[in-house]
């Protein structure tokens, strides 16, 4: 779900970086407002790769697999490094993999970072509702994963089918925002079942990492 | 577990030896200058342009097209249904479905596009060590959180991915084989995901305290380890002229 070099104008790719820009240096404004943010980075930086290796785990969909974003479950965790996090990730795949690209490099941060800052705030709700509940987390852990992923689709699909093609039939264009949306619902789902199961299965393992670095 | 990254930097080539501050402005600003090309007139001199580049950088041609093969796959999806749904003006039929001409501009214009950044951008990356290249950015002004995390993390992938393959093995070795989309397969993965974060954030925590006994966080005087010569600003300033022509180019010829 990562949008490669060469497929949007440069205009969108430089206002992409704006937006980057300012995220990040909003994340890092707010992280140089903790007392000892420098215990902090080490454990981001971890988790960081932790998460792009997690990533790597297929879940079985058949006849095939799909390997999840977990966007929303990095947000949920990583509270205000989330965005840096996803940033150096998506740097990783495209130098590494050529996933992505270095020229989109900003669009496709907007695509899965801006998200991630909704989800942490999401997940935040459960201590107004019922603390150290495993309901409460999971349920709160579903939806952080859910709107994550659910609102990068929309970006992404949005973003995609808005600046590639030049001439293509409006109707044309409306019924493939609806089939490459529709066809990313099943992630959409396992993306909040899997960071449900995993934000209890932390809880009951080791509670600190809930509470955001 | 090895992602196959460094392996032609010992190569001597301009391009490996200069400075990385100026190659990585320069290249930067030429492939965001690639993506200005809205005109197939330009294409013929963006490909001279990018062959002329990995001739000089010496980088073997099959290097560059082994990284391209995966990428490859998205690009293969617009060339098969673009050409079929953009544009109104018909060039030939292939049974029930027409090929129009806007379409097979616009993939042409996006397949050579494509190309051209992504191998620049391996450039970039294959003619200077990763730390290299990080540290280069942070001369630039990277914030120090970033780079920091970015090293951090490049450090510890390699680790972490052979503790995922270990515990997949252990899994395996146990009878789990996740063969179907179950609520039990998924917590099943679900825990193996958590175990990576859970060891992750342990190994952090001793890694901190390292970083605190070699004196992390305490701004000492480091020394810019970086030196440009008369060659390398040469250097940059002819690509950010190449990047200029076709960024006018772009202008002139095309709509951004």
């Amino acid at each position: 779900m990562h949008i490669p070099d060469g497929f949007l104008p440069a205009g969108v790719c430089a206002a992409g970086y704006a937006v980057t820009a300012a995220s990040t240096w909003y994340s890092i404004r707010k992280i140089n407002q903790k007392e000892n943010f420098r215990e902090d980075i080490p454990k981001a930086s971890l988790l960081t790769a932790a998460f792009f290796v997690v990533s790597w785990i297929h879940i079985p969909v058949p006849p095939a697999s799909v390997h999840l974003v977990l966007n929303g479950l990095l947000g949920a965790m990583l509270g205000y490094f989330a965005f840096p996090a996803i940033l150096i990730g998506l740097f990783f795949q495209a130098v590494m993999f050529q996933h992505g690209g270095l020229t989109t490099l900003g669009v496709n941060a907007v695509i899965m970072g801006l998200p991630v800052i909704l989800s942490y705030y999401i997940f935040r709700l459960r201590k107004v509702w019922r603390k150290d509940s495993r309901l409460t987390t999971g349920i709160f852990g579903f939806l952080a994963g859910f709107v994550g992923i659910a609102v990068s689709v929309v970006l992404f699909v949005v973003i995609l089918l808005t600046n590639i093609p030049a001439d293509i039939d409006v109707k044309t264009e409306q019924a493939a925002i609806y089939a490459l949306a529709l066809a990313h619902v099943p992630l959409i789902a396992i993306e909040g079942v899997f960071t449900a199961l995993v934000t209890v299965f932390l809880q009951r393992v080791r509670p600190r990492l809930l509470e955001a670095v | 577990m090895k992602l196959g990254f460094d392996e032609y930097v010992h190569l001597d080539s301009p391009l490996h030896r200069w400075d990385p501050r100026y190659k990585f402005i320069g290249l930067m600003v030429l492939i965001f200058a690639f993506s200005f090309v809205r005109d197939l007139r330009i294409l013929p001199a963006m490909v001279v342009v990018t062959f002329a580049i990995l001739i000089i950088s010496r980088l073997p041609l099959s290097f560059i097209a082994a990284r391209l093969r995966y990428p490859s796959f998205f690009l293969l999806v617009v060339v098969l249904v673009l050409p079929f749904i953009s544009g109104h003006t018909v060039v030939m039929s292939i049974g029930p479905l027409d090929v129009r001409q806007e379409g097979l501009i616009s993939v042409l214009l996006i397949a050579t596009r494509f190309i051209s950044i992504l191998t620049i951008g391996l450039i970039i990356f294959s003619t200077a060590s990763f730390l290299t290249s990080i540290k280069a950015m942070r001369a630039l002004g990277l914030p120090a959180i970033l780079t920091d995390m970015t090293l951090l993390a490049f450090r510890y992938l390699y680790e972490i991915g052979d503790d995922l393959q270990r515990m997949r093995t252990a899994m395996w070795l146990r009878g789990f084989q996740a063969k179907r989309l179950s609520i039990h397969g998924l917590g099943i993965l679900s825990s193996l995901g958590g175990s990576v974060l859970v060891r992750s954030y342990e190994r952090s925590e001793g890694v901190y305290k390292a970083m605190i006994l070699r004196g992390y966080g305490h701004a000492g005087h480091t020394q810019d380890e970086f030196h440009a010569c008369s060659r390398d600003i040469v250097g940059l300033a002819l690509t950010l002229l190449v990047a200029a022509g076709f960024i006018i180019g772009g202008i002139l010829y095309g709509h951004i």
